[in-house]
């Protein structure tokens, strides 16, 4: 099983354009989407999860168009959508099945199978109360047991991870990790520690364009020998910043640690280079694009 | 004052920048164009027994103003009393309330630009009146003044009262918009009933927001004095009746009085009071304090189970496998739930109340009175029914369901018509005793209407709004008889297929309407 996307453009008017000629092949397992505001993540969701249409372009899932037959992904589309809502006069219950009725999800064994997604996402003991009066990350919860409800085999998942507490994270991840064997699995997040910690492949979006994508190592590799530390008297950090692309600080008594990005450290003194992590390539990457 | 200006300049902006009210605006333009009835038109707009002015400035004028100050005053409130709801449901009173600002001034912000979207309206009804002055012309000169002075004298202290109204039942009455709209309508036809006093002395307008008994009383005593009549009423609004020959009259319009326009400045000023008053009531977007006393349903925190839940997750090969249904039972049963619980429960009392009291009222009450006011009792309901998603923001889910036009849609339409027809039932039974087969295909074809146009008119407006005004417009006419808005076909003069046949054209092309857009909207999030 396999998405391809080729091609795809959103044009939104003259001036605004949320995808530009977009390619990409999209096979099973973890792909995390990274990319700043507006960098076209959620036009590119919403596309595949078929609520938008692309100005131009194709996506094919396993050779079938889906942009001319959307209900083909939609039978086996689990969607997460990054700001959705609940009808709150529903309990977990009920909403579960109304959400099981649209895709087209019934027989004997529905029941049970609601069951045991309230109890994966540690939702059991409140099932029956209103969603009306469930906190944020509660009504996440229910909007990622709802996903899975269709036994899904392309799962987007568009910032999953709003609203969770670090232990639903955890949970979160394992989940993820476990249905990553059977399905296609599309992720975004802000949060780059997420997408390091869950995704196999890793895809860097800026201005609807793809930046790159490949497995994270070999995006991380691309921004080896380029990362570096220097502890800096607080009063120059300021001045700092306007020459180097500052990636973290942290205080030290009266010094300040500074982790900045350059192609070389000559003028740097007292400068070392440290280990590059997912998020500095992604701001190495960004940087350089923009 | 500043920042007052600039969340009434914000609130407008947000409430005119859309379909929906330019929508509205269409909708204004064409009733403020039957608001001058051509001579051979089989209804009029202003009835005193017998007489009928020529079509001067005046007459032109001045019933273009009444007219607007009370259809307006009615349809108005329903538009505009949602300006507080928006800034909960949008959450931007969480933003509000942890300002400055005082609660008097935010109030008044809403209530001006209620006041401004209102004042939009009635200036298009104003551009019309005039249009219709010489569509309608019989030669008379245009005299700017018998247009300009009413609606300022009339129309917008009217509207400043009812922009102060909706805000104040906003305060008190929060989303309960049904007994909002009940008890607005209640007063309102108070005032309207008290105005039909039998006095010949000339009117204050102390006791009459609209000032339309200036002209009542007006033309009443030209009419009384010139052509030595006792006529004690004059009556206004849409009025059918068979045509009958009448007798001209010149009427030249009204003498202002200072103590009629110092009436004007005290009801605004009444206005801006109770305003005030709800400022001291108002919950400042703190729910707690708004539903006082009321035992709540606390926010249900996350059972504490530690970390010992964690590995617990989903299994997905232990998860049953999955068997598919495309049936729309589900969805049905679901929508009549939604229905069901939607508001408060109690409201359910009334409508069966009224439901029932159709088994024992005289047939032609139950079908033309009860029936209609029972159907609006529903308005709130047949308004989300394809709303609510949107609403809710839930249409990601449906719009990414699985063929959610043949399937979806049809549901919410069907548990619609359901609710109508099984709140209409004991009517339907009463038709089956006396064997009246046209009037339950009536009944069918008006419970497919009402739910048709609340569906269309949600999809195309993407709210609320537009379909509870116009609903309530509709209801209004009917329960004033007019055949145009008799969509249960309870008029003798429906009583035949042909009208069965252009109801149910029309049920065809709302429908047809819905699903294009739907189709569209589904794909283009």
């Amino acid at each position: 099983m396999a998405l391809e996307i080729k091609g795809l453009t959103k044009q939104y008017n003259a001036t605004k354009t949320g995808l530009s000629d977009y390619s990409i092949t999209i096979d099973k397992g973890i792909l995390g989407l990274l990319g700043p505001n507006g960098a076209g993540k959620s036009t590119l969701m919403k596309i595949i999860a078929t609520i938008s249409q692309p100005t131009r372009g194709t996506i094919f899932l396993d050779g079938v168009d889906i942009v001319s037959n959307p209900n083909f992904i939609r039978k086996v589309l689990g969607y997460l959508p990054q700001d959705f809502g609940v009808y709150p006069n529903l309990n977990a219950y009920e909403f579960l099945e109304y959400i099981a009725a649209m895709k087209g999800v019934g027989g004997k064994d529905l029941r049970r199978r609601i069951d045991m997604l309230l109890e994966g996402v540690n939702l059991t003991a409140d099932a029956k109360k209103p969603i009306g009066t469930y906190s944020g990350g509660m009504k996440q919860r229910v909007g990622i047991a709802q996903a899975l409800l269709n036994d899904p085999k392309v799962l987007i998942f568009d910032e999953p991870t709003v609203g969770l507490d670090p232990e639903e994270r955890v949970r979160f991840r394992q989940l993820i990790s476990e249905m990553a064997d059977d399905c296609i699995i599309i992720l975004s997040s802000h949060i780059v520690s997420d997408i390091e910690t869950i995704a196999d492949e890793v895809a860097i979006m800026q201005s609807g364009k793809l930046i790159t994508k490949g497995y994270q190592h070999d995006i991380i590799e691309q921004a080896r020998g380029r990362i570096f530390e220097v502890l800096l008297e607080s009063s120059d950090v300021a001045a700092f910043k306007t020459c180097y692309k500052v990636i973290d600080t942290s205080r030290q008594k009266d010094r300040t640690r500074v982790r900045y990005i350059s192609t070389d450290t000559a003028n740097v003194a007292a400068s070392r280079p440290v280990d590059a992590g997912l998020e500095d390539a992604y701001l190495l990457l960004t940087q350089h694009n923009a | 004052m500043q920042y007052i200006y600039s969340i009434v300049k914000a609130d407008y902006l947000q409430r005119t920048r859309s379909y929906a009210f330019l929508i509205t605006l269409a909708i204004t333009i064409y009733v403020a164009y039957l608001f001058v009835p051509p001579v051979s038109a089989s209804y009029t707009t202003l009835s005193a027994t017998g007489f009928k002015s020529v079509y001067n400035s005046a007459w032109v004028g001045y019933i273009s103003a009444t007219m607007t100050a009370v259809m307006l005053s009615f349809s108005g409130f329903l538009l505009v009393n949602n300006s507080i709801k928006r800034d909960i449901d949008t959450e931007v009173g969480l933003i509000i309330a942890a300002t400055p600002i005082a609660n008097f001034s935010y109030l008044l912000a809403k209530q001006l630009s209620n006041f401004a979207v209102l004042c939009t309206i009635a200036v298009c009804t104003f551009a019309v009146s005039v249009l219709m002055f010489f569509l309608r012309g019989a030669g008379y000169p245009l005299v700017l003044a018998h247009f300009i002075l009413p609606y300022l004298l009339f129309v917008l202290p009217a509207m400043f009262l009812v922009a102060a109204l909706a805000v104040v039942a906003e305060v008190f009455l929060g989303k309960r918009s049904m007994l909002q709209f009940i008890i607005y309508f209640f007063l309102c036809g108070i005032v309207l009933s008290s105005l039909n006093t039998k006095s010949t002395a000339p009117p204050s307008g102390f006791f009459d927001p609209f000032g339309v008994s200036l002209v009542t009383g007006s033309i009443k005593n030209e009419i009384n004095t010139r052509f030595h009549q006792h006529i004690d009423q004059v009556s206004f609004g849409f009025i059918f009746s068979k045509r009958k020959p009448f007798q001209l009259i010149t009427w030249n319009g009204i003498s202002w009085t200072a103590l009629f326009i110092f009436s004007r400045l005290l009801w605004m000023s009444f206005a801006v009071a109770l305003v005030y008053l709800s400022s001291f009531f108002f919950h400042r977007f703190d729910f707690k304090k708004a539903a006082g006393k009321k035992k709540k349903q606390p926010v249900v925190m996350p059972h504490d189970e530690g970390f010992a839940v964690i590995p617990a997750g989903i299994s997905s090969a232990e998860l049953p496998p999955v068997a598919f249904n495309y049936s729309i039972i589900p969805f049905i049963k679901t929508e009549l739930l939604l229905i069901v619980r939607q508001g408060n429960k109690w409201w359910w009392l009334p409508s069966i109340g009224l439901s029932i009291s159709m088994l024992f009222a005289p047939l032609p009450i139950a079908s033309l009175y009860l029936l209609p006011a029972l159907w609006f009792l529903q308005v709130t309901r047949l308004s989300e029914l394809v709303t609510k998603e949107k609403t809710n923001r839930l249409h990601y889910f449906t719009y990414a369901s699985y063929k959610p036009l043949q399937r979806m849609l049809p549901a919410q339409i069907i548990a619609g018509f359901l609710l109508a027809m099984a709140l209409a039932l004991p009517l339907v039974l009463r038709y089956a005793i006396v064997i009246d087969g046209l009037s339950i295909i009536n009944l069918i074809i008006g419970a497919l209407f009402m739910v048709s146009l609340a569906v269309c008119m949600g999809i195309l407006s993407g709210g609320k709004k537009m379909f509870e005004v116009i609903f309530f417009l509709l209801t209004y006419t009917l329960l004033n008889r007019m055949p145009f808005a008799d969509y249960p076909g309870s008029l003798p003069q429906h009583h035949n297929l042909v009208f069965t046949g252009v109801l149910s054209a029309i049920i065809l092309a709302l429908l047809l309407i819905s699903f294009a857009a739907r189709r569209y909207q589904a794909r283009h999030l």
